[in-house]
């Protein structure tokens, strides 16, 4: 909060007649209106720089000779540092204002954020709660970039040659993957909580644990919250239940997560929920964990039908939508596809049943896990492989929790800007961004790393607590991102095609991510931690890059950007997809760009924007088939579109300017934004223009009787 | 003819027998391209084909389409041989 103060100063030396304007009052930072006292400036100097005490002293006495000269009889405390500042870049000494520097928000922009609402991420709402969130943001922002990074690094992302993620979180991990156990097996006890839950013994009860450890979740890690084989998990609370109270606790499971829009800053908590219809192979001999957080003494594999009739009724609830026919936001369904899915008893139902959901609503993530691998998602498109130390822990699933600690993005197009056509300069450049990227994480890995080491004092206290031997956040397991955006660009930039076009252009796209990936490993090796490439989500770096590469790369990135320059709606193509525009046959599009999946460890991700169209069921399920059997995708979701009405609560396959029920032009369009739906009217400038170049699928299934025709408009 | 495609790993086992083949088709006059997944460019060629494991043998023709492959495993020389012969 910014304070405005009265500053006055008895001034003994001045004429009676001046006495008046030069009595100076500071309303100070506590709130409260002090006299001028010229060595309160000192002291803040000496107390938050390193400046000597004489320099210090003559610089109090000029800004107070400014104050005096002048007419000011209203002095805010900002302003007195301002002009501290300023005598301090009068004499050089650049990191000395640094330090002494105050962060905040003019008052023209809180006007703004309070009055108008923030478009950088669609999943944050306009309210008091939201603006206080965005408040907090800007504020730590600037603390990252002048506090916990180097000044290489923040340059650099001020300049856009990279993206360093979440900066407005700099005080927590990017994102968590856990197991239902460590809430079954600990109950609920929080630090700081006022009191303490036991390990449930009714299903309601797990689920309200469950929720309340996501919100606390939530409010220590800036990104996506996921949860490993839940239907699995809940299996030995649902035994003896009916079919209607299963799909009641179903009900009650997606609604509690939709419905968080009272959590950190208004926001949903960005919920993953990791389904099977097999008992994973590493949890079939486990021994399962019960109502009281006992041993039930049966193994999961004991749990099968119990977990199937769960996992069925989820996507009975998201086949249903929420109360106006919507798709459910979150949280988000991933199914993992494994060879043993096909081996399963009523496997085919299922997949039936989970891509009638993906037609109708486009909830479902088909995640496939080929071979021996098996994955826990954590955030839209990141999932780890499980190696053999967590095939270890998989025997006290509690221990599963897995954290990735930051996400920095490399701006591919910009290297293709810098490096004039030169194949040397171009993977040189690679190298220096990455490099880049590894600093900007070791940076943030020794400034949490500061916070943790406070322990249960600390602000991360939560990820400290120790039930089980380790802290809740392992640090030795956690994984820093990165990722990439503008492939296709870069590529063109280099070649003067886009990936699509050629074979050439193809390949240079995976060259580039085949030097990343092994630069990555390298450097993990180097500095003993893991750096693994990932395909960053963008939903604002698409637009942020192309928006400063317009600026710093003119008139080359005029020809580079896609979307619409005059409208301002320009973007990068996401990581290494192929042109959203191209004109291709969707199980094509997923075998090409499943072709980088396998370079890409932390997860990727195919789109099949379907627009209006509502394939059948068994159409879907033989893509997810074909798509599983004979490519190296890693996941695909389908994506359809809807208008919902907020005058007559229905809701519309396809975007319109109207309701098709009642006429109102008081709609919303919905769709898939990057990795969750979301309300078209937040989304930013960059994803609109993505959204009229998407290529729509349309054609190639084939449309029910009963779909509506309706034209696109956004 | 087209080419053969030869990828390996430094760490692979059964690499080294798989070079041989390709040493020896080589003597014949047949193109035979090494790919080594430890660097960009092999590892990149090795995307494109989706080999996921070493030694991996791909045969194509002029046009570039797959005659034949074997992934993780060698094939005899009679056998890379009735490939190319047929």
């Amino acid at each position: 909060m910014v304070t405005v103060t009265d500053i006055r100063e008895r001034q003994r030396d001045i004429a009676p007649g001046d006495t008046t304007d030069m009595a100076l009052f500071v309303r100070t930072s506590e709130e409260t209106m002090e006299g001028w006292d010229r060595q309160r400036i000192v002291d803040a100097l000496m107390r938050e720089t390193y400046i000597d005490p004489d320099t210090a002293d003559a610089i109090s006495q000029e800004v107070e000779d400014i104050i005096r000269g002048s007419t000011i009889n209203m002095v805010t405390a900002p302003l007195v540092r301002e002009l501290v500042d300023a005598k301090l870049v009068e004499r050089g000494l650049e990191e000395i204002r640094k330090q002494h520097t105050r962060l905040g928000m003019p008052l023209y922009d809180v006007n703004q954020l309070i009055m108008h609402p923030n478009k950088e991420n669609a999943n944050v709402p306009h309210g008091p709660e939201a603006t206080n969130l965005t408040l907090a943001e800007t504020i730590k922002k600037e603390y990252a970039l002048l506090h916990v990074f180097s000044q290489e690094v923040a340059d650099a992302h001020m300049r856009g040659d990279i993206h360093l993620h979440d900066l407005g979180f700099i005080d927590r991990p990017y994102c968590s993957g856990q197991s239902l156990e460590y809430i079954k097996k600990f109950g609920l006890n929080l630090p700081n909580s006022i009191s303490m839950a036991k390990p449930a013994k009714h299903p309601e009860v797990l689920l309200a644990h469950m929720v309340k450890f996501a919100a606390g979740l939530q409010s220590h890690f800036a990104g996506a919250i996921g949860w490993d084989a839940v239907n699995l998990f809940f299996a030995p609370y649902l035994v003896g239940m009916g079919d209607r109270e299963v799909k009641q606790l179903a009900q009650m499971l997606i609604f509690e997560f939709s419905q968080q829009a009272v959590a950190r800053g208004g926001q949903a908590i960005f919920t993953d929920l990791n389904l099977y219809w097999e008992v994973p192979k590493h949890f079939r001999n486990v021994p399962a964990i019960g109502p009281n957080g006992e041993f039930t003494g049966k193994t999961y594999n004991d749990y099968m039908k119990e977990a199937q009739r769960f996992a069925w009724a989820l996507f009975d609830v998201y086949l249903e939508g929420d109360g106006a026919g919507r798709p459910f936001f979150f949280p988000k369904p991933l199914v993992h596809i494994t060879e043993n899915f096909f081996m399963t008893p009523d496997n085919e139902r299922f997949l039936n049943h989970i891509c009638d959901v993906a037609s109708e609503k486009g909830n479902t993530y088909f995640v496939f896990d080929r071979g021996e691998t098996a994955k826990i998602s954590e955030c839209c498109r990141l999932s780890f492989k499980l190696e053999a130390s967590d095939l270890e822990d998989a025997k006290q699933p509690w221990k599963m929790r897995y954290s990735a600690l930051q996400n920095v993005t490399l701006n591919l197009p910009r290297i293709g800007y810098i490096s004039d056509g030169n194949d040397t300069k171009l993977f040189e450049n690679i190298s220096r961004f990455m490099e880049l990227a590894v600093k900007a994480h070791l940076e943030k890995k020794t400034f949490l790393e500061r916070l943790l080491a406070l322990g249960e004092e600390g602000p991360l206290a939560l990820l400290t607590m120790n039930q089980d031997g380790e802290s809740y956040l392992r640090m030795h397991r956690a994984t820093y991102l990165i990722g990439m955006v503008g492939l296709n660009e870069m590529v063109k930039v280099h070649t003067g095609q886009e990936m699509h076009e050629s074979t050439e252009a193809f390949k240079l796209g995976l060259q580039v991510i085949a030097h990343m990936k092994l630069l990555a490993e390298k450097m993990s090796k180097h500095h003993e931690m893991r750096f693994v490439l990932e395909q960053t989500p963008a939903e604002s770096t698409a637009y942020r890059f192309a928006k400063l590469d317009m600026r710093f790369h003119s008139p080359q990135a005029g020809h580079i950007v896609k979307g619409d320059i005059a409208q301002g709606e320009i973007f990068y193509t996401n990581s290494t997809y192929l042109s959203n525009d191209a004109v291709m046959n969707p199980i094509e599009r997923v075998r090409q760009e499943g072709l980088f999946h396998p370079l890409i460890e932390a997860g990727s991700l195919t789109h099949i924007w379907l627009g209006e169209s509502k394939p059948s069921p068994e159409s879907l399920a033989n893509f997810v088939t074909k798509t599983f059997q004979l490519t190296q995708n890693d996941q695909i979701a389908f994506s359809p579109e809807f208008t919902t009405c907020n005058e007559c609560a229905r809701t519309a396959r396809g975007l319109m300017d109207r309701c098709a029920y009642c006429g109102s032009e008081d709609v919303d369009g919905i769709t898939r934004i990057t990795g969750y739906f979301t309300k078209i009217s937040s989304w930013n400038k960059g994803k609109l223009g993505e959204l009229r170049d998407r290529y729509r699928n349309e054609a190639f299934i084939k449309k029910r009787p009963d779909d509506a025709q309706v034209k696109i408009a956004v | 003819m087209g080419s053969i495609k030869i990828f390996t790993k430094a760490e692979c086992p059964k690499c080294p027998a798989a070079k041989e083949i390709g040493g020896i088709l080589k003597q014949e006059g047949l193109r035979v391209n090494y790919y080594d997944l430890e660097t960009p460019d092999g590892l990149a060629e090795a995307a494109f084909y989706s080999v996921l494991s070493t030694p991996t043998i791909i045969i194509e023709d002029e046009d570039e389409r797959i005659l034949a492959g074997w992934r993780g495993s060698i094939p005899t020389l009679q056998e890379i041989q009735g490939v190319i012969r047929a």
